[in-house]
C-alpha cells in the first residue's frame, strides 16, 4: 500500500521544477521530470526511496503552512486618452522670436499683387471678406493654378521663421551639433524650455511665426475642438507591465486609437478612468508601435519607435506617419492625468498635404503654401533623400494632455470570428474546421 | 467511516428540518377585508409593454405614493387619484391610444381592419374591444360595456370620418377606466357562504405579485374555468408564473421598492464636488442594484444573504468612470462584471446606487447610510432627529475635527444625539472609503479613513466586513420576509396573527436556503395571500358593489 506521502511527491514530481518558499525563508528548488519519477519508483532502495518520501514530504507541509510559492506580484497597466494635442510652439511676451513679425497669407500676396481695379472688381468693391475670396485667392498661379496644390508655380517672399533659441523638443539626431549624420542634415539647434541642450525642432522653425499655430490660433484649437465633439482622431496610449507606477525601469508602451466618442462629464470636461475601445483591423491595432520605456518618478519615457497614429482636426481626417518617435510623460500623482510631449520626424510633404487640406481655415491662419512649402524643404534635418540626399522630414515636437482611461482590447475569440470571412464563420458554425 | 457516519448525519439533520419546515401548518390569520389600489407607475408602464409592445411611449407624471413601513407599494392600497393625477392619466391614455392605432402599429396591433377606413365598423371595433379590454381590465367585458366602448369609438369615427380616430377614443376610455387603474377585490361567496376573491381578483393579485403586471391570458383563461377557486388550480399557476422569465419584473420591483431605488432617478449631487456624477450614472446605477440582485437571485437561484457579500455585477460606460474599472463595452451596453478578491467593495451596499442615495448632495453620511441600512435592511426604525440640533460643532471649519468619524463622535457624545447615532453611525463609517456618489477614496482632508466599527456585537474592519457582518445578522432575512408579506398583501407584519405567520415564512425561508423566488411562492400559494373577509359596510358588498370588475353594473358606470 502507497503511503499518502508517496502519492503527494509522485505527483510533485511531475510538474518539472518547483520552487518552495518556507516560513523560515528556505527556498527548495525541486528538479524533476518523468524520468526522475521513474527512477523514484524503481531504483532507489527502499531506504532511499523512504528518506527521499521524508524530506520531500517535509518540504511540502513546510511550504504548506508558510506563505507557499513566492507567486510574482501581477503587473499592472496604465491609459491614458489624449484629450488635447499640439503643435509644441515656444511664444514670448514680445514675440521676439519672429523679429520680422509675423508670416505672410496667401490672402495678403494675393492682394499685394492686383491692381487697385481689379481689387474692387473682384472683392465686389471690397465687400467680400477672405472666406468668400479664398477661391480667387488661391488660383493664383500664372496659369489660374491653385497654389497650394502647385506650390511651385509661384516664387513669394520667403517664408518668416522662428529666430530664438529656445524650443520644445527633443535631441532627435544625437548631436550636439546639428552636423549632418546618416540620418539628418545640418541644422541649428535649439536649448529646450527646460534647459535640455541640442533639442531639434525645425517644425518649430518652421511654423512659429505663423499666426495659425500660435495658442488661439485656428489650428491648433479648432482642432482639439473639433476631436471633443466629433469623437474622431482619439488617441490611447497603453503602458504594460507596470509593477509601479511611480518607477519602473522596464515597461512597454503602445498607442491606439480609440473608437468611441470623449467620456465628458457634467462640465463638459474629459472624465478619468473611462473606457475606450480600441480599433483593430484583423484582429491587430492598425496605429501605434510597441516601445520599450521606463518611469522614473512618474515621469514615463521611452525609445524611439516609428508608428502611424490617426489624427483628425480642422475637418480633415489623416494617417499620420510619425519616425523616431519618443515620448515624455509626466503622470500626476494621484493617476487621473498626465502631460505629455512627443518628438519625432514628420514627413514634409505629409505636412503639405494637410496645409494644402485646409482650405478656407488657412485664412484667419495667414498661412501661405508656396512660402511655406520652400521654407519646409529648407529646413527639413531628417531622413534625407538616398538620392538626393536632401532631408525629406522635419524634427518636431507635440504637448498634449491626457486623462487616465482604459483601453478596452476586443475580445481575441470574437475578433478571431469577425475576421475569418463567412465562409470561415458558416464553417465553424458548422463545427467544421477550427 | 467517520465520513460516512458525518454524511448520514447531516442527511438526517437537513431531513428533519425539511420536515420540521414542510410539517409546520401556516397559522390563521384574519383576512382584511377587500381593498383598491391604485396601479403603481412600473405596473402601469408593464401592463402596456406587456399588452402593446415596448416600442409603445408612456410619457407622464405619475402621483406619487405614500411610503409608509418601508414600502411605497403598501401606499397604493390607499391611494387616491388628485384631480391633477386625473389630467395626466387621460393624456396618457390619448397618447398611449393614438400611438397604439397608428398606421405604424394598427396592423399588429388591431386584430381587424374596418370595410371602410373613413367610417365606424361596428364588428372590428367589437372584436378589438372584447380582446382588449379583457386584458386591461383584467376580467372580460360584458357585452353591455364592449357595446359602449365601441358606440363611443363610432361616434368618434363618424365625427371625424376616421375610424382608427374612434378606436383610439374608444380605446382611451378604457385606459382611464377605474377598473384600469385600480386592481380592485371583488369578494364573492364560495359554496358554503364564506366570502372569497373572485377569480379574477385573485388572478390579478397573483400576477401584481408575481410579474408585477397585468394577468396574462392563460391566467384569466384560468379564472374563467375556476380553476384558480382551487388550491390546485391556484398551485398550478402560481408554478407558471415563477418558472416564468417574467418573475424577473416581480423581483424587481419589489427590490426597487424595498431599497428605495424608485425614487433614485431623482437625486441631486453637486457636478462641482462629484463631476463624474450625471444623470446617465444614475440611471445606470439603478439598474446596476437591480440587475446584480436578479442575477444573484434569480440566474444564479442564490442565497438572499450573498447580496450583502457579492462581488458579482454588471457594469456600463458610465458606472465604469465613477468605479474606474475598464468597461467591455462602454457604447452603452452592460457586461458582466467581477469586482477582484483585493478590491474593497462586495455587496449591494457598496454600490453607487447605494452609496450616493444615501449621502448629502455634496458629502457622504454614514449617519444616513446607517439609518438606511437599519430601517431598510434590518427592518428597525430610527427615529427622526430632534429639530434643535445643534450642528455647529459637526460644521466647525477651524479643521480640528478633519474625518466624519471625528466629526460625529461629537454628536455620539452629545446624550440628546447618543441614542441614535450609535446604533447607526458604527455601520456608516464601514462604508466612508466610498464617497458620496460612490467613488473610492483612502483619505478625507488628507487625514486617513478609518472604517472600523461594529454592527449588534459584530465588529469588523471595513466595508467587506460589514458585509459579512449583514450576511450572518438574523435580522436581515427576516427583514426580507416581512416586507415581502408587506408588499404582497398591503399589511404591515404587525396585525393580529400576522407575526406568527410571518415567523412561519421566516422559518420556510430559511429552510429553502434564504431563496427569493421559493419565499414569493409560498406566499403566493398561502390560504392568507389570496384570502379575504366580508366587506364590512352593506355599499361595498359584492352584490351591491355596483363599479365590481366584471359585473354587470360596471358597464353603466
Amino acid at each position: 500500500m502507497e503511503p499518502a506521502g508517496g502519492l503527494v511527491f509522485y505527483g510533485i514530481l511531475s510538474c518539472g521544477i518547483m520552487r518552495l518558499t518556507t516560513k523560515l525563508g528556505i527556498i527548495l528548488t525541486l528538479r524533476c521530470n518523468s524520468g526522475a519519477r521513474y527512477l523514484a519508483r524503481s531504483d532507489l532502495s527502499s531506504g532511499s526511496r523512504i528518506f527521499a518520501r521524508a524530506v520531500v514530504t517535509a518540504a511540502l507541509l513546510l511550504a504548506v503552512c508558510g506563505p507557499t510559492q513566492s507567486a510574482e506580484k501581477p503587473s499592472k497597466t496604465l491609459g491614458f486618452v489624449i484629450t488635447t494635442w499640439d503643435t509644441a510652439i515656444v511664444e514670448t511676451q514680445f514675440g521676439d522670436e519672429c523679429p520680422e513679425g509675423f508670416a505672410t497669407g496667401n490672402d495678403e500676396l494675393w492682394w499685394r499683387g492686383l491692381p487697385k481695379q481689379d481689387r474692387a472688381r473682384l472683392t465686389d468693391n471690397g465687400k467680400r471678406g477672405f472666406s468668400e475670396r479664398f477661391g480667387i485667392a488661391t488660383n493664383r498661379g500664372p496659369n489660374k493654378e491653385n497654389v497650394c496644390l502647385n506650390p511651385t508655380v509661384v516664387v513669394d517672399p520667403p517664408h518668416k521663421i522662428v529666430e530664438g533659441a529656445t524650443s520644445f523638443g527633443m535631441n532627435m539626431d544625437g548631436t550636439t551639433d546639428g552636423k549632418t549624420t546618416p540620418k539628418s542634415c545640418q541644422h541649428q539647434k535649439f536649448t529646450g524650455v527646460d534647459g535640455t541642450p541640442a533639442v531639434d525642432n525645425q517644425m518649430y522653425r518652421l511654423l512659429g511665426c505663423t499666426y495659425g499655430w500660435h495658442f488661439y490660433g485656428q489650428y491648433q484649437d479648432n482642432a482639439n475642438v473639433n476631436r471633443k465633439t466629433t469623437g474622431f482622431g482619439i488617441n490611447i496610449i497603453e503602458v504594460t507591465g507596470v509593477d509601479d507606477p511611480r518607477n519602473d525601469p522596464d515597461v512597454t508602451v503602445n498607442w491606439y486609437h480609440a473608437v468611441d466618442q470623449y467620456a465628458l462629464n457634467a462640465q463638459g470636461d474629459f472624465t478619468p478612468f473611462a473606457s475606450y475601445r480600441i480599433e483593430t483591423r484583423e484582429g491587430k491595432s492598425p496605429y501605434g508601435a510597441p516601445a520599450k520605456g521606463k518611469i522614473v518618478d512618474g515621469v514615463l519615457e521611452t525609445q524611439a519607435a516609428d508608428m502611424t497614429l490617426p489624427f483628425y482636426g480642422n475637418y480633415t481626417w489623416m494617417d499620420q506617419k510619425y519616425r523616431d518617435l519618443k515620448l515624455r510623460l509626466k503622470i500626476s500623482p494621484d493617476g487621473k492625468s498626465a502631460k505629455g510631449m512627443a518628438a519625432a520626424y514628420y514627413d514634409v510633404d505629409q505636412l503639405m498635404y494637410y496645409i494644402t487640406g485646409l482650405g478656407v481655415v488657412s485664412y484667419s491662419a495667414q498661412s501661405n503654401c508656396p512660402s511655406l512649402y520652400v521654407a519646409a524643404h529648407q529646413l527639413a534635418d531628417g531622413y534625407p533623400d538616398p538620392k538626393t540626399g536632401e532631408c525629406t522630414a522635419l524634427s518636431a515636437a507635440y504637448n498634449f494632455d491626457a486623462v487616465a482611461a482604459f483601453a478596452i482590447h476586443p475580445d481575441a475569440a470574437a475578433t478571431k470570428q469577425a475576421d475569418a470571412g463567412p465562409i470561415k464563420r458558416v464553417l465553424t458554425a458548422l463545427g467544421i474546421g477550427e | 467511516m467517520k465520513l460516512g457516519f458525518l454524511r448520514t448525519t447531516a442527511v438526517c439533520l437537513a431531513a428533519a428540518l425539511a420536515l420540521s419546515a414542510c410539517g409546520k401548518s401556516e397559522p390563521k390569520v384574519e383576512a382584511a377585508g377587500p381593498a383598491v389600489r391604485r396601479v403603481t407607475e412600473a405596473q402601469y408602464r408593464n401592463v402596456i409593454a406587456d399588452l402593446f409592445g415596448s416600442n409603445i411611449v408612456v410619457v407622464g407624471r405619475f402621483d406619487p405614493l405614500l411610503r409608509n413601513n418601508g414600502l411605497s407599494s403598501t401606499g397604493a392600497w390607499d391611494a387616491k387619484i388628485t384631480p391633477t393625477g386625473v389630467e395626466q392619466f387621460e393624456r396618457m391614455a390619448r397618447a398611449i391610444a393614438d400611438q397604439i392605432v397608428s398606421p405604424t402599429n394598427r396592423d399588429v396591433l388591431i386584430p381587424c381592419a374596418p370595410a371602410d377606413a373613413t367610417k365606424a365598423d361596428d364588428a372590428c371595433a367589437k372584436q378589438f374591444f372584447a380582446k382588449t379590454g379583457r386584458m386591461l381590465l383584467r376580467h372580460p367585458l360584458p357585452p353591455e360595456q364592449i357595446q359602449v366602448t365601441v358606440d363611443l369609438a363610432n361616434k368618434a369615427a363618424t365625427t371625424f370620418n376616421d375610424f382608427y380616430r374612434g378606436m383610439s377614443v374608444g380605446l382611451a376610455s378604457l385606459l382611464v377606466s377605474p377598473s384600469f387603474l385600480y386592481v380592485i377585490d371583488t369578494v364573492e361567496n364560495d359554496k358554503n357562504g364564506i366570502p372569497q376573491l373572485n377569480a379574477y381578483a385573485k388572478a390579478a393579485r397573483l400576477s401584481f405579485l408575481l410579474w408585477n403586471s397585468t394577468p396574462d391570458d392563460a391566467l384569466l383563461t384560468a379564472a374563467e374555468k375556476g380553476e384558480l377557486n382551487t388550491k390546485a388550480g391556484v398551485k398550478k399557476q402560481v408554478e407558471r408564473l415563477v418558472a416564468s422569465p417574467r418573475l424577473e419584473s416581480g423581483v424587481r420591483a419589489f427590490f426597487g421598492d424595498m431599497l428605495g431605488l424608485d425614487e433614485f432617478e431623482a437625486i441631486e449631487k453637486d457636478t462641482i464636488i462629484y463631476p463624474t456624477f450625471s444623470l446617465a450614472v444614475a440611471h445606470d446605477a439603478k439598474e446596476q442594484a437591480l440587475r446584480t440582485i436578479s442575477n444573484l437571485l434569480l440566474t444564479e437561484r442564490g442565497d438572499y444573504r450573498d447580496l450583502f457579500t457579492t462581488r458579482k455585477t454588471y457594469i456600463s460606460g458610465p458606472l465604469g468612470r465613477v468605479y474606474q474599472v475598464p468597461v467591455p463595452r462602454p457604447d452603452g451596453g452592460w457586461a458582466p462584471y467581477e469586482f477582484p478578491a483585493d478590491d474593497p467593495r462586495s455587496g449591494i451596499v457598496t454600490q453607487i446606487a447605494f452609496a450616493a442615495q444615501y449621502s448629502h448632495p455634496g458629502r457622504s453620511s454614514p449617519t444616513i447610510r446607517g439609518k438606511a441600512i437599519r430601517e431598510a435592511l434590518l427592518c428597525q426604525k430610527v427615529p427622526d432627529p430632534p429639530g434643535n440640533v445643534d450642528f455647529s460643532q459637526f460644521n466647525a471649519s477651524d479643521g480640528t475635527n478633519k474625518t466624519t468619524r471625528e466629526k460625529l463622535a461629537e454628536h455620539r457624545a452629545n446624550p440628546t444625539c447618543a441614542g441614535c447615532h450609535k446604533i447607526t453611525d458604527p455601520i456608516g463609517l464601514a462604508l466612508e472609503k466610498i464617497d458620496g456618489v460612490g467613488q473610492l477614496r483612502q483619505t478625507e482632508n488628507n487625514a486617513p479613513i478609518d472604517t472600523s466599527g461594529d454592527l449588534d456585537g459584530v465588529a469588523y474592519q471595513d466595508a467587506i466586513g460589514l458585509g459579512k457582518a449583514l450576511h450572518d445578522n438574523p435580522a436581515v432575512p427576516t427583514c426580507v420576509v416581512s416586507r415581502m408579506y408587506a408588499y404582497a398583501t398591503g399589511r404591515a407584519p404587525g396585525a393580529s396573527g400576522d407575526k406568527d405567520l410571518v415567523k412561519y415564512f421566516g422559518e420556510s425561508f430559511v429552510g429553502d436556503g434564504y431563496r427569493i423566488p421559493d419565499l414569493m411562492k409560498r406566499i403566493a400559494l398561502s390560504d392568507a395571500f389570496l384570502a379575504v373577509s366580508a366587506p364590512k359596510s352593506k355599499a361595498a358588498t359584492p352584490t351591491s358593489a355596483s363599479a365590481a370588475p366584471g359585473s354587470k353594473e360596471e358597464s353603466k358606470s
